[in-house]
């Protein structure tokens, strides 16, 4: 009999190159069963890549990529029917509805017992059930492209930029949706750059940039162990505030708003750095102090923002 | 192969198709139309008939007898002209491409033949054309035969040679019947190759084919599907254009076992064909100029519309070659000669055909890199 692997995944040394790009350089790392694993990093990181070789889309250069034991490379017919997979920008026929097209891919699985009402419930889609795919706002489609990915009850899960292009309000409820699918104990492979969803959903987090992974563990592990300080937010009325802060020796960095943002070490920084702009005579609109995220952890690591705002500040 | 997948497939392809109706329109009217074009021509030169203008400068009883006998003919629609007038330069002024013009004198020298039996009598009528038109030597040959029997009555002597038309086929065909089985090989190619194309790359360009990658759907399941769907369309659009064809023309052709063949052999070698574009072409655009490529001389070098012999030599060649050619000449052998030893050989090589491009697009069509 054979041996019940231990985790859902395994990568070894895997590596990807288009002719002279190398898209993914010698990553190895290993998803436990029942976690979320966030793949987190900025656009042309890897990301994609790495997922698609996992999930059987693409084949690796070299190096080795296994689900539930199995080699993604040589026993696709085995894994492809145990995992569910939402690639990135996912799309679907035109002029099927919703509760065509769950039930299409369904029968691709030969599923005779897929429970397509309780599918398009779970995703909140009863109301839209009769509605062209066409029809479908960006959030509704990453909705039914999740209940796609469930339509064979998958044991591992595989999410590319699920809430990728969505509104603030549609990513709450893909998020929601997600930590559904979490509670269930569904192994979830997630592939990201926004670090709130990271932060929010996984039990791992891996960053990768420029096709390395550069740090990995859990999201409270990642910051405490590259960024312990605390950010000072200032919302200063004039740019006096800002010299009073620079002249005490602090790097004061604007954001995408009119804040600026300090790394400060301890809580008696923060107390020096408004008495002297009490003294200084300058005014502060608001204040907020916050422990660090993974947004600054990848700045940390990379000198990089996740996402670039055109003010060239770090995006929130 | 799972025949499960297959059907589930073919289902939504036929949904998606039946929802876009303006597709479904055009995929019936474009070679109806065609039909309806080209056969209300080939029905006219079936019973063809030309305007004649005639310029009679005797005008005695007997050139009006010779006008008469033009107009009884049959074959031309006699249109006098003034003979006050300059006929080079109405003849221009009104564009015609034949003007036949009686000269004066024409019954003295006819009388001199008929009742003096003068053997030196003799008119000459003289034709003035315009050469650069397509029909007018053709009109110039009647009546040159018209007058030829006339010459050979005055003679008094019965002809020394005659012709018998004796046809190879056993019922008398025109022209449409011949050009329908062109018509229904050439819209089975372009709805095969075009369809196969344009669904394959807006998908893949739209990333459900890599979504289908992670499914259990082989390539294989996949292009069966492409093939059924794009058969039961062609079935759909052969029986409208026959349908049609008998209906307006009342055509004369033989239906049997060979039209589903053929049509399944057609269908399996385009969208093989189609499928290898797929793979190459790197959009939709450039797939769809790439099958314009390939259908465009089919249609017209492997005589769907025209006969080979009309083509020159090396042309006659490169038609031997396209696989449209086969399948145009077995549908001609089934449904107008009924001869099946031919249709059979044709099959043989269009089925050869299809089977290497089938094995073809199914290596082709590489999902895994599919974006």
């Amino acid at each position: 009999m054979a041996k019940e692997a231990e985790y859902a995944i395994e990568v070894e040394k895997l590596t990807k190159r288009y002719g002279e790009l190398l898209a993914v350089d010698d990553i190895s790392f290993n998803v436990r069963k029942g976690e979320v694993f966030a793949l987190l990093g900025p656009n042309g990181a890897g990301k994609t890549t790495t997922v698609e070789i996992i999930d059987t889309i693409r084949t690796p250069t070299s190096g080795k990529a296994s689900i539930l034991g199995m080699d993604v490379t040589k026993r696709k017919h085995e894994i492809v029917p145990r995992i569910g997979v939402l690639p990135q920008g996912f799309s679907s026929f035109d002029r099927i509805t919703v509760r065509e097209t769950i039930q299409y891919f369904s029968r691709l699985f030969c599923c005779r017992k897929t429970d397509v009402d309780g599918l398009i419930e779970l995703v909140n889609l009863t109301d839209k059930a009769q509605e062209q795919y066409k029809n479908l706002s960006g959030g509704l489609m990453q909705r039914l492209g999740i209940a796609i990915a469930l339509v064979n009850d998958p044991e591992v899960l595989f999410l590319d930029e699920p809430s990728t292009g969505l509104d603030p309000r549609a990513r709450r409820e893909v998020w929601k949706l997600l930590l559904g699918l979490k509670n269930k104990g569904k192994t979830v492979f997630l592939t990201t750059h926004y670090m709130e969803e990271a932060e929010f959903l996984a039990d791992t987090v891996a960053i990768i940039s420029k096709g390395k992974i550069i740090a990995m563990g859990s999201p409270d592990a990642l910051i405490e162990s590259n960024a312990n300080y605390l950010v000072l937010t200032l919302k200063p009325v004039d740019e006096k505030a800002i010299e009073i802060v620079r002249t005490m020796g602090f790097e004061p960095v604007h954001d995408n708003h009119e804040d600026i943002k300090v790394r400060v070490e301890h809580m008696d920084d923060v107390q020096k750095i408004l008495n002297t702009i009490k003294d200084g005579g300058a005014l502060l609109l608001s204040l907020d102090v916050r422990k660090p995220n993974l947004e600054e952890v990848f700045l940390k690591l990379t000198g990089e923002a996740l996402r670039k705002n055109p003010a060239g500040g770090v995006a929130e | 192969m799972n025949p499960r997948i297959v059907v589930a497939n073919l289902i939504v392809s036929i949904k998606s198709f039946y929802r876009a109706r303006s597709t479904l329109f055009f995929m019936i009217a474009f070679p109806i139309i065609l039909i309806l074009v080209f056969g209300a021509l080939f029905m006219k030169q079936d019973n063809m008939s030309f305007d004649l203008c005639v310029q009679d400068l005797d005008h005695t009883d007997s050139s009006a007898q010779l006008v008469k006998t033009l107009d009884i003919d049959g074959r031309f629609n006699v249109i006098k002209i003034d003979p006050a007038i300059n006929a080079t330069q109405y003849t221009k002024d009104n564009k015609l491409n034949l003007v036949l013009m009686i000269p004066k004198g024409y019954e003295g020298s006819f009388m001199q033949r008929m009742a003096l039996h003068n053997p030196d009598a003799s008119v000459t009528l003289t034709y003035l054309y315009d050469p650069s038109s397509i029909f007018v030597s053709m009109k110039m040959q009647i009546l040159n035969s018209v007058f030829a029997g006339i010459n050979q009555k005055m003679s008094g002597k019965p002809p020394f040679i005659r012709s018998a038309e004796t046809s190879i086929l056993a019922k008398k065909y025109r022209f449409i019947d011949f050009f329908v089985p062109g018509i229904i090989a050439m819209s089975v190619m372009t709805l095969s190759l075009f369809g196969t194309v344009n669904l394959n790359t807006e998908l893949r360009q739209k990333g459900v084919i890599r979504k289908l990658s992670t499914t259990p759907i082989t390539r294989t399941d996949w292009i069966l599907s492409n093939i059924l769907y794009q058969f039961i369309l062609a079935v759909i659009s052969t029986m409208a254009m026959l349908l049609v064809s008998y209906a307006v023309f009342r055509i004369n052709l033989h239906i049997d076992a060979w039209l589903p063949l053929f049509i399944v052999l057609d269908v399996f070698a385009f969208v093989g064909i189609g499928m290898i574009l797929t793979r190459f072409a790197k959009d939709a655009e450039s797939a769809a100029a790439a099958a314009n490529a390939i259908s465009f001389p089919m249609m017209f070098l492997s005589g769907s519309f025209f006969p080979l012999e009309m083509m020159p030599g090396f042309m006659q060649t490169v038609a031997r070659i396209l696989p449209l050619y086969y399948v145009n000449e077995g549908l001609r052998a089934s449904m107008v000669f009924n001869d099946h030893m031919a249709a059979l050989r044709y099959s043989a090589i269009i089925g050869v055909f299809a089977a290497v491009v089938f094995i073809l697009g199914i290596i082709a069509t590489n999902w895994e890199e599919g974006q």
